[in-house]
C-alpha cells in the first residue's frame, strides 16, 4: 500500500504524537540516542473525592518537541512508549528554510496523527 | 563454493583451536583471534573461498583495548564471517591486511584516523577523514563528544517536573545511555 505520492504507508516519514495518550513519563526522551526529544511538564494534584479516596497527582504536558534535524529515524521512541502516544506517519515533505524549522512542536506533531496508518493487526 | 560455517573451521585450524573464540551473533559468526594471528586468519579465510572483504573498522573497549573487526565473505555471500582481534589502547599496532585484501586499504586509513590503530606494512597511512592537525582520534572514548558534555540531557527531568532535579551528591540519578562515565560534567 502506498500513499498518494507513492511511498509505502509504513515508511518512517515523520513521528506523530497522540497527545491524549502521553503521560509525560519521559521514557522516549531518555531512550532517544541523539537527545532530540524535548519534553516539559508539570504535576497537578486532584483532591480526594467520593470516587478517589486519596488525592491524586497527574502529569500535564507543557511542551513536546522533536528536532528532526538530529533525529535518525531509529524508531526507538515509538517502540519504547508504553502508551502508544507516538506513531510513524509516511508524510515526508517538511523541509524548512532554516534548521530551527525542523524542530516540530506538539501541535505540529499532533497534526500528523491523521496521516499515521492504523497499527497492523498483531493476531493476523 | 564453501558451505556455510566452513570459513570458521578454516580459521580455527589455521590459527589453532585453543586461541580462537567464536562469538555467535544475530548475523554472521564473529571469530576472535590473537593479534599475532591476524593475517594468518585472514589468509586462511581467503584460501577457503572468502575472497571478498567489504569493511574493516574498530571499536574502543577501554581497558580491554581496541577491537578491530573485518567482514569477509565468499563472493556469492553464501558464507561470511566477522574476524576480529584486540590491540592494546596505548600501543595499537596490527599487521596490515592489504597484502591479502587490497580493498581494505581505505578502511585501514579510516580506522587509523578514527581510532589511531597503526597497520604495520601499510605506510604511509594517509589521512582520509580526519586532519592530522586535529591531534586526536575522535572515536576513542577518551575523546569527549562536545555535544554530549555541553548540552543538558533532555531525559534528566523527572516525569512532571518542570526542571531537572538538583544535582546532589549521593543520590544516583538517571544517566544517559551509552555516554561513558565522566563525560557529563557534574555541577559542584
Ligand atoms: S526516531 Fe530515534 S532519533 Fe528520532 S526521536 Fe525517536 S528515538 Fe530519537
Ligand atoms: S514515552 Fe510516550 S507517554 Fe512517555 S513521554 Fe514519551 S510519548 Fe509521552
Amino acid at each position: 500500500m502506498s500513499t498518494s505520492d507513492g511511498v509505502p504507508v509504513r515508511s518512517r516519514g515523520v513521528i506523530s504524537l497522540v497527545e491524549k495518550n502521553c503521560t509525560v513519563c519521559m521514557l522516549c526522551a531518555r531512550e532517544c540516542p541523539d537527545w532530540c526529544i524535548h519534553i516539559e511538564g508539570h504535576t497537578v494534584t486532584h483532591p480526594a473525592d467520593e470516587v478517589h479516596r486519596r488525592p491524586r497527582t497527574e502529569n500535564v504536558l507543557d511542551r513536546f518537541a522533536i528536532d528532526f534535524s538530529l533525529c535518525l529515524y531509529c524508531g526507538i521512541c515509538i517502540e519504547v512508549c508504553p502508551f502508544d502516544a507516538l506513531h510513524w506517519s509516511p508524510e515526508h515533505s517538511y523541509a524548512g528554510a532554516a534548521i530551527g524549522e525542523l524542530t516540530q512542536e506538539r501541535d505540529r506533531l499532533a497534526g500528523w496523527e491523521a496521516t499515521a496508518p492504523a497499527p497492523a493487526d498483531r493476531d493476523a | 563454493m564453501s558451505a556455510a560455517g566452513s570459513l570458521v573451521d578454516a580459521v580455527r585450524s589455521a590459527v589453532g583451536e585453543g586461541s580462537v573464540s567464536v562469538v555467535p551473533g544475530f548475523g554472521p559468526v564473529s571469530v576472535e583471534v590473537p593479534a599475532a594471528s591476524w593475517t594468518t586468519a585472514l589468509q586462511a579465510a581467503r584460501d577457503a573461498g572468502a575472497t571478498y572483504a567489504d569493511f574493516l573498522t574498530a571499536w574502543d573497549e577501554l581497558e580491554a583495548g581496541l577491537v578491530v573487526v573485518a567482514h569477509i565473505s565468499t563472493p556469492d555471500a553464501a558464507d561470511h564471517v566477522l574476524l576480529r582481534t584486540r590491540v592494546p589502547s596505548d600501543d595499537p599496532v596490527l599487521a596490515t591486511s592489504i597484502g591479502i585484501y587490497r580493498g581494505l586499504a581505505w578502511h585501514e586509513r579510516e580506522t587509523h584516523d578514527l581510532f589511531g590503530v597503526r597497520f604495520s606494512g601499510h605506510e604511509p597511512l594517509e589521512p582520509l577523514l580526519v586532519a592530522p592537525s586535529l591531534g586526536l582520534h575522535p572515536l576513542r572514548k577518551d575523546v569527549v563528544l562536545a555535544s554530549r558534555a555541553a548540552r543538558p540531557w533532555p531525559g534528566e527531568k523527572e516525569p512532571g517536573a518542570e526542571s531537572a532535579p538538583a544535582r546532589r551528591g549521593g543520590r544516583r540519578r538517571t544517566a544517559p545511555l551509552g555516554v561513558p562515565d565522566g563525560w557529563v560534567q557534574e555541577d559542584a
